[in-house]
Protein backbone atom coordinates (compact mmCIF):
# COMPACT_ATOMS: atom_id res chain seq x y z
CA UNK A 1 0.00 0.00 0.00
CA UNK A 2 2.85 2.21 0.52
CA UNK A 3 3.44 3.27 -2.94
CA UNK A 4 -0.40 3.99 -3.64
CA UNK A 5 0.39 6.77 -0.48
CA UNK A 6 3.41 7.59 -2.22
CA UNK A 7 1.52 7.89 -5.86
CA UNK A 8 -1.24 9.89 -4.41
CA UNK A 9 0.73 11.85 -2.68
CA UNK A 10 2.76 13.04 -5.47
CA UNK A 11 -0.26 13.07 -7.46
CA UNK A 12 -1.98 16.09 -4.99
CA UNK A 13 1.44 17.75 -5.24
CA UNK A 14 1.45 17.79 -8.71
CA UNK A 15 -2.42 19.30 -8.80
CA UNK A 16 -1.30 21.78 -5.81
CA UNK A 17 1.03 23.39 -8.30
CA UNK A 18 -0.76 24.06 -11.16
CA UNK A 19 -0.80 27.92 -11.40
CA UNK A 20 -3.52 30.16 -10.31
CA UNK A 21 -5.93 30.87 -14.01
CA UNK A 22 -8.06 33.47 -15.12
CA UNK A 23 -11.12 33.54 -14.53
CA UNK A 24 -12.46 33.40 -11.01
CA UNK A 25 -9.65 35.47 -10.27
CA UNK A 26 -8.31 38.50 -11.78
CA UNK A 27 -5.59 37.51 -13.08
CA UNK A 28 -6.03 37.74 -16.70
CA UNK A 29 -6.85 41.25 -16.35
CA UNK A 30 -4.72 44.81 -16.14
CA UNK A 31 -3.56 45.98 -12.93
CA UNK A 32 -4.77 49.82 -14.31
CA UNK A 33 -8.02 50.35 -13.77
CA UNK A 34 -10.13 51.56 -17.37
CA UNK A 35 -13.03 53.95 -17.15
CA UNK A 36 -15.72 53.50 -20.06
CA UNK A 37 -18.84 55.83 -21.34
CA UNK A 38 -21.48 54.03 -23.12
CA UNK A 39 -24.96 52.78 -23.39
CA UNK A 40 -26.46 49.94 -22.44
CA UNK A 41 -27.51 46.94 -24.60
CA UNK A 42 -27.92 44.36 -22.67
CA UNK A 43 -29.01 44.55 -18.79
CA UNK A 44 -27.80 42.73 -15.79
CA UNK A 45 -28.15 39.41 -15.46
CA UNK A 46 -27.58 37.56 -12.63
CA UNK A 47 -27.35 34.39 -13.88
CA UNK A 48 -24.94 32.09 -14.26
CA UNK A 49 -20.93 31.75 -12.22
CA UNK A 50 -21.22 35.95 -12.79
CA UNK A 51 -23.46 38.74 -13.33
CA UNK A 52 -22.82 40.61 -16.44
CA UNK A 53 -24.01 43.11 -18.62
CA UNK A 54 -22.92 44.40 -22.53
CA UNK A 55 -22.26 48.02 -23.21
CA UNK A 56 -21.66 49.91 -26.04
CA UNK A 57 -18.53 51.91 -26.45
CA UNK A 58 -18.06 53.28 -30.13
CA UNK A 59 -17.88 50.96 -32.12
CA UNK A 60 -17.31 47.72 -29.75
CA UNK A 61 -19.44 45.82 -27.96
CA UNK A 62 -18.04 45.30 -24.62
CA UNK A 63 -18.83 42.10 -22.12
CA UNK A 64 -18.60 43.26 -18.34
CA UNK A 65 -18.07 41.02 -16.04
CA UNK A 66 -19.73 41.68 -12.72
CA UNK A 67 -19.06 39.90 -9.31
CA UNK A 68 -21.16 36.32 -8.64
CA UNK A 69 -24.75 37.18 -8.89
CA UNK A 70 -25.58 36.93 -4.71
CA UNK A 71 -22.45 39.95 -4.38
CA UNK A 72 -23.81 41.54 -7.46
CA UNK A 73 -27.05 42.13 -6.37
CA UNK A 74 -26.25 43.38 -2.67
CA UNK A 75 -24.10 45.85 -4.38
CA UNK A 76 -27.71 47.12 -5.38
CA UNK A 77 -27.35 46.17 -8.94
CA UNK A 78 -31.05 43.87 -9.75
CA UNK A 79 -32.05 42.66 -13.29
CA UNK A 80 -33.75 45.42 -15.14
CA UNK A 81 -32.71 48.67 -12.90
CA UNK A 82 -30.33 49.50 -15.42
CA UNK A 83 -32.70 50.15 -19.34
CA UNK A 84 -31.22 48.79 -22.11
CA UNK A 85 -30.07 52.21 -24.39
CA UNK A 86 -29.02 54.14 -20.94
CA UNK A 87 -25.89 55.92 -20.72
CA UNK A 88 -23.84 54.48 -18.02
CA UNK A 89 -20.08 55.10 -16.68
CA UNK A 90 -18.34 52.08 -15.38
CA UNK A 91 -14.50 51.22 -14.20
CA UNK A 92 -12.97 48.14 -13.93
CA UNK A 93 -9.51 46.29 -14.99
CA UNK A 94 -9.83 45.22 -18.79
CA UNK A 95 -8.71 41.92 -20.19
CA UNK A 96 -4.88 41.74 -20.83
CA UNK A 97 -6.09 40.81 -24.73
CA UNK A 98 -6.90 43.78 -25.45
CA UNK A 99 -8.61 42.37 -29.05
CA UNK A 100 -11.49 40.91 -26.01
CA UNK A 101 -13.09 44.12 -25.24
CA UNK A 102 -14.31 42.25 -21.58
CA UNK A 103 -13.62 44.43 -18.40
CA UNK A 104 -14.13 42.51 -14.91
CA UNK A 105 -16.36 45.78 -13.82
CA UNK A 106 -15.37 47.38 -9.98
CA UNK A 107 -17.96 50.39 -10.51
CA UNK A 108 -20.89 51.48 -12.29
CA UNK A 109 -22.54 55.15 -12.59
CA UNK A 110 -26.02 55.33 -14.04
CA UNK A 111 -27.07 59.23 -13.90
CA UNK A 112 -26.48 59.47 -9.91
CA UNK A 113 -26.78 56.47 -8.92
CA UNK A 114 -23.67 54.19 -8.18
CA UNK A 115 -23.12 50.58 -7.96
CA UNK A 116 -20.02 49.87 -6.00
CA UNK A 117 -19.42 46.40 -7.26
CA UNK A 118 -15.88 45.66 -5.78
CA UNK A 119 -15.39 48.89 -3.35
CA UNK A 120 -12.32 47.56 -1.79
CA UNK A 121 -10.66 47.41 -5.68
CA UNK A 122 -11.49 51.24 -6.22
CA UNK B 1 -16.19 24.85 -33.22
CA UNK B 2 -18.55 23.91 -36.43
CA UNK B 3 -21.76 26.13 -36.63
CA UNK B 4 -23.65 23.36 -36.27
CA UNK B 5 -22.43 23.42 -33.14
CA UNK B 6 -23.13 26.75 -32.46
CA UNK B 7 -26.76 26.74 -33.48
CA UNK B 8 -27.52 24.04 -30.89
CA UNK B 9 -25.88 25.55 -28.08
CA UNK B 10 -27.97 29.14 -28.96
CA UNK B 11 -30.74 26.24 -29.12
CA UNK B 12 -30.08 25.15 -25.67
CA UNK B 13 -29.53 28.98 -24.22
CA UNK B 14 -33.06 29.96 -25.90
CA UNK B 15 -34.41 26.84 -24.50
CA UNK B 16 -37.24 26.49 -21.90
CA UNK B 17 -34.90 25.05 -19.72
CA UNK B 18 -32.70 27.66 -20.43
CA UNK B 19 -35.16 30.09 -19.58
CA UNK B 20 -36.17 28.59 -15.74
CA UNK B 21 -32.80 28.46 -14.80
CA UNK B 22 -31.92 31.71 -15.45
CA UNK B 23 -35.10 32.77 -13.68
CA UNK B 24 -34.90 30.85 -10.39
CA UNK B 25 -32.33 33.46 -8.64
CA UNK B 26 -28.57 34.43 -7.35
CA UNK B 27 -28.13 31.55 -5.10
CA UNK B 28 -29.19 28.63 -8.31
CA UNK B 29 -25.87 28.55 -10.34
CA UNK B 30 -24.11 27.81 -7.29
CA UNK B 31 -26.85 25.21 -5.92
CA UNK B 32 -26.51 23.42 -9.45
CA UNK B 33 -22.84 23.68 -9.93
CA UNK B 34 -22.75 21.95 -6.14
CA UNK B 35 -24.89 19.03 -7.03
CA UNK B 36 -22.32 18.62 -10.37
CA UNK B 37 -19.48 18.49 -7.85
CA UNK B 38 -21.32 16.17 -5.55
CA UNK B 39 -22.28 14.04 -8.40
CA UNK B 40 -18.44 14.18 -10.01
CA UNK B 41 -17.28 12.88 -6.27
CA UNK B 42 -19.86 9.59 -6.60
CA UNK B 43 -18.68 9.09 -10.10
CA UNK B 44 -14.91 9.52 -9.61
CA UNK B 45 -14.33 8.20 -6.32
CA UNK B 46 -16.16 5.17 -6.60
CA UNK B 47 -14.77 4.62 -10.11
CA UNK B 48 -11.38 5.18 -8.68
CA UNK B 49 -11.87 2.17 -5.98
CA UNK B 50 -12.96 -0.15 -8.35
CA UNK B 51 -10.49 0.89 -10.87
CA UNK B 52 -7.19 0.67 -8.59
CA UNK B 53 -8.70 -2.99 -6.97
CA UNK B 54 -8.96 -4.54 -10.98
CA UNK B 55 -4.91 -2.48 -10.99
CA UNK B 56 -3.94 -4.78 -8.43
CA UNK B 57 -5.18 -2.93 -5.16
CA UNK B 58 -6.32 -4.19 -2.05
CA UNK B 59 -6.43 -7.92 -3.65
CA UNK B 60 -7.62 -8.96 -0.46
CA UNK B 61 -10.96 -8.00 -0.74
CA UNK B 62 -13.13 -10.31 -3.47
CA UNK B 63 -13.84 -8.06 -6.46
CA UNK B 64 -17.60 -9.22 -6.35
CA UNK B 65 -17.88 -7.45 -3.29
CA UNK B 66 -16.44 -4.26 -4.61
CA UNK B 67 -17.79 -4.02 -7.88
CA UNK B 68 -21.55 -3.84 -6.70
CA UNK B 69 -21.61 -0.63 -4.66
CA UNK B 70 -18.72 0.68 -6.52
CA UNK B 71 -21.12 0.38 -9.68
CA UNK B 72 -24.20 1.52 -8.55
CA UNK B 73 -22.66 4.40 -6.77
CA UNK B 74 -21.08 5.60 -10.13
CA UNK B 75 -24.22 5.10 -11.74
CA UNK B 76 -26.08 7.52 -9.26
CA UNK B 77 -23.00 9.84 -9.24
CA UNK B 78 -23.36 10.02 -13.42
CA UNK B 79 -27.38 10.81 -13.09
CA UNK B 80 -26.69 13.48 -10.68
CA UNK B 81 -23.83 14.99 -12.92
CA UNK B 82 -25.36 14.67 -16.06
CA UNK B 83 -28.95 15.92 -14.50
CA UNK B 84 -27.34 19.17 -13.58
CA UNK B 85 -24.91 19.54 -16.25
CA UNK B 86 -27.03 20.33 -18.73
CA UNK B 87 -29.28 22.85 -16.57
CA UNK B 88 -25.81 24.72 -16.12
CA UNK B 89 -24.66 24.44 -20.16
CA UNK B 90 -28.42 25.91 -20.70
CA UNK B 91 -27.53 28.86 -18.14
CA UNK B 92 -25.43 30.96 -21.12
CA UNK B 93 -24.34 28.17 -23.29
CA UNK B 94 -23.39 30.48 -26.57
CA UNK B 95 -20.22 31.99 -23.44
CA UNK B 96 -19.04 28.30 -24.69
CA UNK B 97 -19.02 28.54 -28.48
CA UNK B 98 -15.18 28.29 -29.19
CA UNK B 99 -14.12 27.15 -26.00
CA UNK B 100 -11.35 24.08 -26.42
CA UNK B 101 -12.21 22.12 -23.55
CA UNK B 102 -15.61 21.46 -24.11
CA UNK B 103 -14.73 19.93 -27.33
CA UNK B 104 -12.09 17.73 -25.32
CA UNK B 105 -14.51 17.00 -22.39
CA UNK B 106 -17.62 15.60 -24.09
CA UNK B 107 -15.58 13.43 -26.04
CA UNK B 108 -13.66 11.46 -23.12
CA UNK B 109 -16.67 11.06 -21.47
CA UNK B 110 -18.13 8.93 -24.82
CA UNK B 111 -14.92 7.36 -25.21
CA UNK B 112 -14.88 6.44 -21.07
CA UNK B 113 -19.19 5.67 -21.42
CA UNK B 114 -17.67 3.34 -24.75
CA UNK B 115 -15.32 1.93 -22.29
CA UNK B 116 -17.82 0.72 -19.55
CA UNK B 117 -20.04 -0.68 -22.39
CA UNK B 118 -17.03 -2.94 -23.51
CA UNK B 119 -15.95 -3.72 -20.19
CA UNK B 120 -19.76 -4.97 -18.85
CA UNK B 121 -19.76 -6.87 -21.89
CA UNK B 122 -16.18 -9.01 -21.18
CA UNK B 123 -16.35 -12.35 -20.50
CA UNK B 124 -14.44 -11.59 -17.60
CA UNK B 125 -16.46 -9.01 -16.12
CA UNK B 126 -19.75 -11.40 -16.69
CA UNK B 127 -17.71 -13.60 -14.59
CA UNK B 128 -16.04 -12.19 -11.80
CA UNK B 129 -19.32 -12.89 -9.90
CA UNK B 130 -19.40 -16.24 -9.87
CA UNK B 131 -15.84 -17.93 -10.16
CA UNK B 132 -12.29 -16.59 -9.77
CA UNK B 133 -10.53 -15.01 -12.99
CA UNK B 134 -7.74 -16.25 -15.21
CA UNK B 135 -4.92 -14.34 -15.50
CA UNK B 136 -5.74 -13.23 -19.21
CA UNK B 137 -9.34 -11.96 -17.41
CA UNK B 138 -7.40 -10.16 -14.73
CA UNK B 139 -5.68 -8.39 -17.22
CA UNK B 140 -9.10 -7.54 -19.85
CA UNK B 141 -9.96 -5.67 -16.38
CA UNK B 142 -6.93 -3.92 -15.73
CA UNK B 143 -6.72 -2.56 -18.89
CA UNK B 144 -10.32 -1.51 -18.80
CA UNK B 145 -9.20 0.02 -15.49
CA UNK B 146 -6.20 1.95 -16.89
CA UNK B 147 -8.45 3.11 -19.36
CA UNK B 148 -11.39 4.00 -17.38
CA UNK B 149 -8.94 6.19 -15.38
CA UNK B 150 -7.09 7.81 -18.21
CA UNK B 151 -11.26 8.82 -19.86
CA UNK B 152 -13.03 10.18 -16.81
CA UNK B 153 -9.53 12.10 -15.36
CA UNK B 154 -9.67 13.82 -18.77
CA UNK B 155 -13.19 14.34 -18.42
CA UNK B 156 -12.99 15.84 -15.15
CA UNK B 157 -9.70 17.83 -15.76
CA UNK B 158 -11.20 19.34 -19.44
CA UNK B 159 -14.55 20.16 -17.40
CA UNK B 160 -12.58 22.12 -14.82
CA UNK B 161 -10.96 24.06 -17.05
CA UNK B 162 -13.75 25.05 -19.36
CA UNK B 163 -14.44 27.99 -16.77
CA UNK B 164 -10.86 29.49 -17.08
CA UNK B 165 -10.63 29.71 -20.84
Amino acid sequence: MAWLFRTGLAAALMVAAVPAFAHHGWGGQEEAVTTLNGTVVQGVSLAGPHATMKIKVGADVWDLTLAPPARTERAGLKEGLIPVGATVTVRGNRNLDHAKHEMKTIYIKQGATEYHVYPDRE
Amino acid sequence: MSSSLAHFFAWLEHSPLGVFVRSLGVWSYGVINLVHILGIILLFGSILILDLRLLGAWRQVPLAVLSRPTTTMAQIGFVLAVSSGIPMLSVKTTDYIGNPFLLIKFPAIALALLNVWLVHRSTAWRAHRTRDLLPTENRRLARGAALSLAFWLTAITAGRMIGYW
